[in-house]
């Protein structure tokens, strides 16, 4: 029955002492969920395995760099830490440009720790991070499933986020991001919300805003949260389902999680002053104004109050959205921001902000991610949609909305295909468990004391809820026969165990490569792993000046200055457009306009990723294109895009390539004396072309380290005099002095003044004229 | 009271170290009776060290036995040297002691004790054995990536002793023939990979002339700046060292680009330049890593020999004159091949600094020995004098009041200086039970808390759910 145990999934775990069946289901339940915790955990550990405990890609260096900091020297000077080594000349205010939700968190875990004498180096706590908050994903899930439908799909949900790919991508050890804890957040906060909404307690409310506060502090797409809700409240409100639960609710959650989120440095006044805030305070408005005619009518409960109801919400609505406009345009609450216009119109961003869409990660989704990614979920979601759409109540309006807009927001950005798989996981748990209950029926016919239950707890409309259930699950039922029931069974454990097997070799295979080490594989399955990355960095920080500033693409700025402990121009958090362009014009220009640039900007060395001789596609030559790009959005006169192609329009790097491209900088520093690799000497095989412009010399830079694979090359910038000094033989060096022919006559040779004064002792001076 | 205690204990060790290192400097005289007949050196710079080995025959003119003699090392070198050693003919190892002559101040001073007096009219051989770190000075100071590393050795041409000298030969050991300047005294030779210069007769004491050889030494010239050993005990059958080194190549500094691609294409470029060296572990090393502060570093191979482990540690990237780089070492060592015991009394006996690579040169050594929890009355030995830092405790896994940390430092560490140190401390083995007791009272307090919880009512009203069955 799956209703059964919904109501108090929480006392049921209390009570198993006293309750044979209950304490039962609560081992079956505590069993699947620290096994999922478990399975969740070890499928993430591939990286570690075989690797090495170590922060993954790039934004999580940052985090952890932050995190060590604010280990180091306490929570206060964290949040005042102004960090000079980004950014330069320009610096970054860290503490009130980052959320600072997961420092806290890992600072915390590491305190408690530290407390109890485990010594455990932070770096540790970082990686395990992620695979630990899983675990508290999959429980969160398990609360929210079972809140929605029943205990059973809830454990089938729970065991779905604990090793799907969509989800495992983003939390694998080492990855150390937002990511990783704001899904748990994300999915506690829903689940509060329901139980809130259900119960309509001020103190569910309050978790609610706390958990919600936890989410703001962790990660960005707390704004996710905080217009689903007031969406689901107002499509409620529309529906005409509105009640006190939803007033207490909603009205507690919205003042006590607004004050809240605005506590966070980097959040501050956004709640109150940006459009992507305002649909909650419009709801709140509008939910305020309901509750107001509502109260009015329960003075005077007559026939004609239901038109003025109705009347007095609709401008309600129209007053408060005409107030967001009006205020929008006068100034006082800021504009959508580029990023939030991109997911609505996925063009945006290519012509606007070239910088956004410059990110892997911010592309469009495929059909074969969402597949991969989920797997037999993206089939079998919208049948737990279908049910929860067909045995409609509050918290199913919820999560069915939270599907729609989700699925939405997963085609636009690969990235956020994360906020779809939890609500995936969920409606597939729901799924599989009325498929379970279809097949599984005689098992579950000594049941029956869930009817009586069924009438206390607190549903509006309790009675029809249970019909509701009654009726998809039964008729079928007697239809089924013995054979049809274990086929049918039997398949869908083939498809399960598929589902595992996949979600294990995706995560393995695909999303449990730290990338900044690479590893290859012989022909006879012998492995070498390229270091480059950490032999780079690790020279950059023991064998160049403390203060050297060095230039790089913004990709490599936090591992920079994580790994190298060196100063950089530009980083991963993209903040001033028009400093990336100058990297990038500095990049995109010749050697003599970059050095303007460079000596302008201080740098001291260069940094580029070259992977052409060991074929790594992810280098600066592929990405050139996107500085290009960035570059002519800020200096138009300068940089012309067109001039980086072939006249047909191709992008290469070979003989054929365009003039422009053959000297500017990046092309430079990418080919300066290669000439190992493959068989023609200075093949580039990740093009797979001989470079055209070759046995150059640079005059402003000299090459000061490159990688045993030729990975990363640095270049140290040359200061004025070292170049441009005509070379002299030795024998030409002294100054002829003696040979030169004085036009002077030997009287005038030696110097005089003209009407010099005579000097007497004690006397004044005095010029004789 | 306890901690009270334990600092005047601590205090009273420190004053006992002070005295006895103050009793140490002790004034010598010259003793005009003794003589060398003969002084067979051996000059070997063919490393990044100076390894003076000296044959001295000595001889009493005089008609009192004589008990000890002085060595003495000049004014420009007495900074530099790292190590000195006396042996007798029967290869034991002779008493030294640092002392000071009045009137010399500017010459360092060491006192050997002889086994047997020596008669008069009798001859005696001793070996002597001085190793100096920093004597070879790379010139020029920078070099381009291809060019070969030249250093300029000045030194003595005789030896530097506060005795009348018979007669003396020097040998030098190079290993190469390309030697750009040398000084001719004669008589002298040149030989394949070195010099043979005397012998010299009658040579009155302090005499001093310098002796210049300006070669081409392509060694490693890596100087260890810094490495802290981490020597941490357990009971439990366990030794873990841990190695934080900074190593700098402090020959002659790179100058102008370095190219890749004349690195790989050259097996011979970069001939000064350092791309692995070789670590000895002792043979019982396990769970061997070898990392830095961003993780592991991938290039190292270990080999499993018969009395050693070998390590071929490659640094992340190929050390050039005057490049850095840093690293930590650690391994597990089984304790009862370094850990006595005597019913409550305990003997460490482990190498106060192990091997890093051969010829190394070590500007300082901190060593630190964590006891465990609940040791007392730690007495350490040491084969020669070093500055003890004041004692710390530790805290880690199931630690309650901390384990005392021993450490100690000393600077200008050679090969020689690879010796055994003994701690002794004492340990009530009923101790070891602390920590299982700790868990198991935990985990009992827990279910314990537990099971009270579970079987009270916390609620205000009685929940109705209650006549569920």
């Amino acid at each position: 029955m799956p209703q059964t145990s919904t109501a108090k999934p929480g006392n049921g775990r209390n009570k198993g002492i006293f309750n044979n069946t209950t304490g039962f289901s609560t081992l079956i339940t505590v069993t699947v969920l620290s096994l999922a915790w478990l399975a969740g955990f070890a499928s993430r550990l591939f990286a570690v395995i075989r690797f090495e405990s170590i922060i993954h890609e790039f934004d999580p260096w940052f985090n952890y760099r932050s995190t060590a900091y604010m280990v180091q020297h306490g929570f206060y000077n964290f949040l005042n830490w102004f960090d000079e080594r980004a950014w330069y000349p320009l610096g970054r205010i860290v503490g009130g440009t980052v959320y600072p939700g997961l420092m806290i968190t890992s600072g915390t875990i590491h305190w408690i720790l530290h407390t109890l004498n485990i010594p455990i180096h932070i770096r540790d706590i970082c990686v395990f991070l992620a695979p630990v908050f899983s675990g508290l994903t999959a429980i969160a899930t398990y609360l929210l499933t079972s809140e929605l439908w029943s205990r059973g799909a809830g454990l089938f949900a729970a065991c779905f986020i604990a090793i799907v790919p969509g989800y495992s991508s983003r939390s694998v050890a080492g990855s150390y991001d937002n990511e990783g804890i704001a899904i748990f957040a994300l999915q506690f906060t829903y689940y509060l919300w329901l139980k809130s909404l259900k119960n309509g307690s001020v103190f569910w409310s309050i978790c609610t805003a706390l958990s919600y506060f936890y989410m703001v502090s962790a990660w960005g797409g707390y704004v996710f949260i905080i217009n689903l809700i007031p969406l689901h409240v107002f499509l409620l409100l529309i529906m005409g389902r509105f009640s006190q639960r939803l007033f207490v609710s909603y009205s507690v959650f919205y003042i006590v999680g607004l004050l809240m989120s605005m506590q966070i440095p980097f959040v501050g006044f956004q709640p109150i002053r940006t459009s992507e805030h305002m649909a909650a305070s419009g709801v709140f408005a509008l939910v305020m104004a309901i509750g107001a005619m509502k109260y009015l009518h329960s003075l005077n409960p007559k026939g004609q109050w239901k038109q003025l109801l109705i009347l007095g919400g609709l401008i309600a609505a129209g007053a408060v959205f005409l107030a967001v406009v009006l205020l929008t345009y006068a100034g006082v609450i800021a504009p959508w921001s580029g990023r939030f216009y991109s997911l609505w119109d996925t063009t945006y961003a290519k012509i606007h902000i070239p910088i956004i869409a410059s990110v892997s990660e911010h592309q469009p989704t495929t059909w074969s991610s969402f597949f991969f990614d989920l797997h037999v979920l993206v089939c079998t979601f919208p049948v737990g949609l279908w049910y929860c759409i067909k045995n409609i109540n509050d918290e199913r309006v919820f999560v069915a909305l939270y599907a729609l807009s989700a699925v939405y927001f997963a085609g636009v950005m690969v990235r956020l295909m994360l906020t779809l798989t939890p609500v995936v996981c969920v409606l597939s748990g729901i799924a599989f468990s009325i498929l379970l209950d279809l097949v599984l029926r005689e098992d579950d016919l000594p049941a029956p004391q869930v009817d009586t239950e069924e009438s206390k707890s607190l549903y509006d409309k309790a009675g029809k809820l249970k019909k509701r259930t009654h009726e998809p699950t039964l008729p079928p039922d007697t239809g089924l026969g013995m054979n049809v029931r274990s086929v049918t069974l039997i398949l869908f454990m083939i498809l399960l165990m598929l589902f595992s097997v996949h979600c294990t070799w995706a995560t393995s295979n695909a999303y449990s490569s730290p990338s900044i080490v690479l590893a290859s594989y012989g022909n006879d399955g012998s492995r070498k792993i390229l270091d480059d990355f950490r032999e780079a960095y690790g020279w950059l920080s023991q064998n160049t000046a403390e203060d050297a500033r060095v230039m790089s693409w913004w990709d490599y700025g936090y591992q920079i200055a994580g790994m190298g402990n060196r100063t950089t121009l530009v980083d991963n958090n993209t903040w001033n457009n028009s400093h990336i362009a100058l990297v990038g014009k500095a990049m995109a220009s010749n050697e003599t306009a970059a050095y303007e640039i460079m000596t302008m900007l201080d740098v001291d060395y260069v940094l580029v990723i070259f992977g052409g001789a060991i074929g790594y596609s992810g280098d600066d030559i592929n990405k050139f294109i996107w500085m290009v790009r960035i570059a002519e959005g800020e200096h138009p006169k300068d940089i012309h895009e067109a001039d980086y192609f072939t006249e047909r329009g191709e992008y290469r790097v070979d003989s054929e390539a365009s003039k422009t491209m053959l000297n500017c900088l990046m092309y430079k520093l990418s080919y300066y004396r290669y000439d190992s690799g493959g068989s023609p000497p200075g093949y580039d095989r990740t093009r797979g072309a001989l470079p055209g412009n070759r046995g150059f010399k640079l005059t402003y830079l000299e090459e000061a380290y490159t990688t045993e694979h030729w990975l990363v090359r640095i270049y140290r910038v040359k200061k004025p005099d070292e170049f441009n000094r005509p070379r002299l033989p030795l024998a030409k060096r002294t100054v002829p002095t003696s040979n030169s022919i004085s036009k002077k006559t030997s009287k005038r040779r030696k110097g005089m003044i003209k009407n010099k004064p005579t000097i007497v002792k004690g006397k004044k001076a005095v010029r004789l004229e | 009271m306890l901690p009270a205690m334990a600092k005047f204990r601590f205090s009273f060790i420190f004053l006992l170290f002070i005295v006895i290192k103050c009793e140490s400097v002790n004034v010598d005289t010259i003793s005009s009776d003794i003589r060398f007949k003969n002084v067979d050196r051996t000059i070997d710079i063919s490393s990044q060290l100076v390894k003076i080995s000296s044959k001295l025959t000595l001889e009493n003119t005089g008609g009192t036995p004589v008990k000890n003699f002085l060595i003495a090392v000049e004014s420009a070198a007495k900074n530099n040297v790292a190590f000195v050693g006396a042996k007798d003919s029967n290869n034991k190892d002779l008493r030294l002691v640092e002392t000071t002559v009045s009137g010399y101040d500017y010459v360092r001073f060491w006192r050997v004790e002889l086994k047997d007096a020596l008669n008069a009219g009798a001859t005696s051989l001793v070996t002597v054995e001085s190793v100096f770190t920093k004597a070879l000075l790379p010139f020029p100071t920078a070099i381009t990536q291809q060019e070969d590393q030249l250093v300029k050795y000045i030194g003595n041409l005789y030896t530097y002793t506060p005795y009348y000298v018979t007669s003396q030969k020097t040998n030098v050991i190079l290993n190469t023939k390309s030697v750009e300047t040398f000084t001719k005294v004669k008589p002298y030779t040149q030989q394949d990979g070195g010099f043979q210069y005397g012998p010299y007769p009658a040579v009155k004491p302090f005499s001093e002339k310098e002796l210049v050889i300006h070669y081409k030494n392509n060694s490693p010239f890596l100087t260890v700046t810094r490495i802290e050993r981490l020597i941490e005990v357990s009971h439990w059958g366990n030794i873990a060292v841990e190695e934080v080194v900074e190593i700098e190549h402090s020959g002659a500094k790179l100058k102008g680009p370095f190219s890749r691609y004349d690195y790989q294409q050259d097996h011979h470029s970069g001939p000064a330049s350092v791309r692995s060296y070789k670590t000895l572990l002792p043979a019982s090393a396990s769970d061997v890593y070898y990392r830095d502060t961003n993780g592991n570093i991938s290039t190292s191979n270990m080999k499993v020999k018969k009395d050693s482990v070998e390590l071929d540690l490659r640094p992340r990237y190929p050390l050039f004159g005057g490049w850095r780089t840093h690293y930590t070492l650690g391994y597990n060592v089984p304790s009862y091949e370094y850990l006595y015991q005597s019913g409550n009394d305990y003997l460490l006996k482990m190498r106060v600094v192990d091997h890093i690579f051969d010829d190394m040169q070590v500007d300082e050594v901190v060593t630190k020995i964590i006891l465990p929890e609940g040791s007392t009355s730690v007495k350490v030995n040491l084969p020669y004098p070093v500055t003890r830092l004041p004692d710390s405790l530790h805290y880690t896994y199931l630690d309650t009041k901390g384990r005392p940390v021993i450490s100690f430092t000393k600077k200008n560490i050679v090969e020689n200086h690879i010796q055994d140190f003994q701690l002794r401390y004492t340990f009530p083995r009923l101790l070891m039970l602390q920590e299982p007791l700790l868990v198991v009272g935990f985990l009992y307090a827990l279910f314990l808390c537990v099971i009270i919880y579970v079987r009270l009512d916390f609620s205000i009203h009685k929940a109705e759910h209650h006549h569920k069955d």
